[in-house]
């Protein structure tokens, strides 16, 4: 299988499931499937068919991250701290630099923890605390706008 | 180079946003995807912007944000998430 190089896929998943996002190849399709469906006109395994939720694509993921953390993060504490050292020092390029290398730490920490608990906690734990920890997140960002 | 600077905002911001909602988002996110590429670089890119829109806005350049309305907006949006990931007939 060929995957992305930089970060690789949890074994667990890809073992419990194989699943190809928009960026892998397919894989050669065995000679023993009889017919392909009629909606699927390619002869790939349904297995592998992408479901609405885990088979959401590279960009497709990509983008609800982006705009579900962008919408939180706007008018929060980190953008108000970098907003007011900026207006104190003038200086928008070094404070900006700053911030953005914090940023990208945060999320990198942030993604790897999470990547690390995929591997560790069975899938069925795992989506259960993912889902409550949005929901935390929901529920924290309605107590923002509760206590603005 | 302003080195105090740069590291006064870079250990203001990484200590504000340590166990903060987007990092918990990101963690949920990356744990449930199977592509934690993504999860990252959908992070990285709206943290990034939302903090450039800071600066910009510390440099004095008007501009006004309905916060609540975002917040209200990415509440949704992640309960949405979270609704996506309990729904998921498979497993």
């Amino acid at each position: 299988m060929r995957c992305l190089n930089w970060v690789r896929l949890p074994p667990c998943k890809s073992q419990r499931k194989v699943r190809y996002t928009s960026l892998e190849f397919s894989p050669p399709k065995p000679v023993t499937v009889s017919e392909p469906l009629p909606n699927n006109p390619d002869g790939v395994d349904s297995s592998s068919i992408d479901t609405p939720k885990r088979g959401k694509s590279f960009w497709a993921t990509c983008t609800s991250t982006f705009l579900t953390i962008l919408l939180a993060e706007m008018g929060d504490k980190t953008q108000l701290a970098t907003l007011l050292i900026t207006a104190e020092s003038h200086r928008p390029w070094i404070v900006f630099a700053g911030a953005a290398t914090a940023l990208i730490a945060t999320s990198l920490i942030g993604v790897a923890l999470g990547w690390w608990l995929a591997r560790r906690v069975s899938p069925k734990v795992m989506d259960l605390a993912a889902a409550a920890m949005l929901m935390t997140v929901a529920v924290l960002l309605l107590w923002d706008i509760v206590g603005m | 180079m302003d080195w105090q600077l740069l590291s006064l905002s870079f250990v203001t911001v990484f200590l504000a946003e340590i166990g903060d909602k987007s990092q918990l988002a990101a963690i949920a996110l990356s744990g449930s995807s199977r592509s934690p590429q993504a999860v990252f670089l959908g992070t990285v890119t709206a943290l990034v912007l939302a903090s450039f829109v800071g600066v910009i806005i510390g440099e004095g350049v008007a501009a006004f944000l309905p916060a609540k309305l975002l917040k209200a907006g990415a509440a949704i949006g992640f309960a949405l998430l979270a609704l996506g990931i309990l729904m998921n007939p498979e497993d």
